[in-house]
């Protein structure tokens, strides 16, 4: 083999660039760091304190915090002990700790915010191919209810209406207790279970009625037509025609609660409620949300309530927060910026 | 105004016709054309026809709405996208065939498989715990056991013509496939209107 060949191969190993990572030059630069400030202001008018975490963190904290599933994508690594690693896949868990750990003694609710780069070395759809995110992210712990709620929904309504995005976005609510208590009622296994929340999530109506139709239980039918799972308040009132749970009906009210506030803040055409959306189960105790913008094929932002996340780490106390993807929005706003 | 991606080919003369039946029409010419991006005579729905398997790409990151694409295709693709519809058209089987009718009784330490469907087959063997390699061919996947290729080939049948034509025989069925309406998550959303409107039409259309 030559020379040639060798400097070849060398050169094309450093101008190589791993997948789902990019760069950001000038102009997109600032239009960055503008999306990432207008957030961070709306977050300090709101007193969020803004959190740095660490970057890099035993992969247990990540897995405690995520679940196995999610905590699995991240990208790791062994410390000179042999204990695992992770590149923080979110920073969520990481906050959760410190709130139970080192604040334990601080007076609530605690709120923060963050913009920080996460790291997945499996993306969770071929349409998210980026594997270095920065999240635009704050949690309210050691506050439930309503207000608390509300307080985490009208922060991402300002954020976006303040990046020009007015009517152009759409966040959808919901509580996954609801979910939970039908499926309790049905009394499925894990299993069963699963079968049902997928084939909800993916709005498989024909598939929804053939699994229905083996359940004698008339709760299940709320789930049995896909369309009739978004929209704004008659969703809730069709929906308490088939559910009579307590569990179920319990969650439906605050839910309800919950969308006569934002009609009441005049927010309701941003808004809508997704019975459907029941992608993170195992994560959310109560509110869920996704954020959804015109001319982003996939949601730019996630939330919810996560009652059950400080436990875990030794102190239980209700939560709720949310992330918006800065490397979408950025994309957003550009493509927008360049045809106006 | 929604775009709709129909997947070219055998779905493509099908999802026209229900299409029509909803009373969405589209011109003879503007089909016969080469363009491959027409608009209906309503100028309500934008129409991109492509290949079967770039249908869940273009769904997936948003740039179809919507698209009228095989069951089979999107169990290949694992993409990550609203199902809402079956729309009952195009129906096929996604099978496994070999020459030897007994060919599943008969496995011994691990198979050779032939497909296009490299996906489908490793996940139908691998969920039975039976160690298979895969031979990814793009096309007469029904030569390779002949020729000594594979064992077994897992492909889609209409008739099974070809299939006994070539000396094989269907030992398994691993779904049905149908052509199915599929929905972008974000459009889902942000178009709701449109969506359940265009959903709603070929409901009434398809029965």
């Amino acid at each position: 083999m030559g020379a040639g060949f060798y400097f070849s191969t060398l050169q094309q190993m450093t101008s190589r660039i791993p997948a789902g990572m990019r760069y950001y030059i000038g102009a997109e630069a600032r239009l960055r760091r503008t999306v990432e400030d207008v957030a961070m202001s709306v977050f300090e008018g709101w007193n969020y304190e803004e959190v740095i975490t660490p970057s890099v963190d035993y992969y247990d904290l990540f897995e405690q915090g995520m679940g196995q599933r999610e905590a699995q994508r991240g990208f790791r690594f062994t410390d000179n002990d042999g204990r695992l690693l992770a590149l923080r896949p979110d920073v969520t868990s990481s906050v959760a700790r410190m709130a139970a750990t080192l604040l334990s003694e601080r007076p609530r609710p605690l709120r923060f915010c963050y913009a920080a780069p996460v790291f997945r070395q499996q993306t969770q759809s071929h349409a998210e191919w980026r594997r270095e995110n920065t999240q635009l992210g704050c949690e309210l712990i050691g506050a439930g209810g309503k207000a608390a709620d509300l307080e985490v929904l009208r922060l991402a309504a300002e954020i976006l209406s303040r990046l020009n995005l007015q009517s152009q976005y759409c966040i959808t609510i919901n509580n996954v207790e609801i979910f939970n208590g039908v499926a309790a009622e049905m009394n499925l296994a894990l299993w069963t279970r699963e079968q049902l929340r997928r084939l909800i999530d993916t709005r498989e109506a024909a598939e929804l009625q053939r699994f229905l139709r083996d359940y004698d239980c008339r709760e299940g039918q709320a789930f049995s037509q896909p369309t009739q799972l978004t929209g704004k308040r008659d969703v809730i009132q069709t929906a308490r025609r088939s559910i009579t749970n307590e569990r179920s009906v319990a969650a439906l009210d605050s839910l309800e609660d919950l969308w006569t506030e934002i009609e009441s803040l005049g927010l309701q055409d941003s808004f809508e409620i997704d019975l459907g959306d029941v992608s993170s189960l195992d994560y959310y105790t109560g509110l869920s949300l996704k954020i959804f913008v015109h001319g982003a094929g996939t949601s730019v932002g996630r939330g919810g309530r996560y009652d059950g996340l400080t436990g875990s780490f030794g102190r239980s106390e209700p939560a709720v927060g949310f992330v918006l993807n800065l490397d979408a929005l950025t994309e957003v706003l550009g493509r927008k910026g360049k045809r106006s | 105004m929604l775009t709709i991606a129909i997947a070219k080919g055998r779905m493509q003369v099908s999802a026209l016709a229900l299409l029509a039946r909803a009373g969405i029409c589209l011109s003879e010419d503007a089909v016969n054309s080469r363009r491959l991006a027409i608009m209906d005579e309503s100028g309500q729905y934008r129409f991109i026809f492509v290949k079967p398997a770039d249908v869940p790409v273009y769904v997936e990151h948003g740039i179809a709405d919507c698209g009228v694409v095989g069951r089979d295709v999107l169990l290949e693709s694992e993409a990550d996208l609203l199902l809402p519809l079956d729309l009952d058209i195009a129906r096929c089987r996604m099978v496994v065939a070999a020459p030897d009718p007994e060919a599943m009784t008969n496995v011994q330490g691990m198979i050779r498989v032939a497909t296009k469907y490299s996906q489908i087959a490793r996940s139908h063997f691998g969920s039975r715990g039976i160690p298979v390699e895969i031979i990814q061919l793009s096309g007469s996947v029904e030569l390779a056991p002949a020729l000594g290729l594979a064992d077994m080939i897992v492909d889609l049948v209409e008739t099974g013509r070809t299939l006994r034509e070539n000396g094989l025989t269907v030992v398994e069925e691993i779904a049905e496939s149908t052509g199915r309406l599929v929905v972008n998550r974000a459009s889902y959303q942000l178009k709701a209107d449109e969506v359940s409107h265009l959903l709603n039409m070929l409901t009434a259309a398809k029965s």
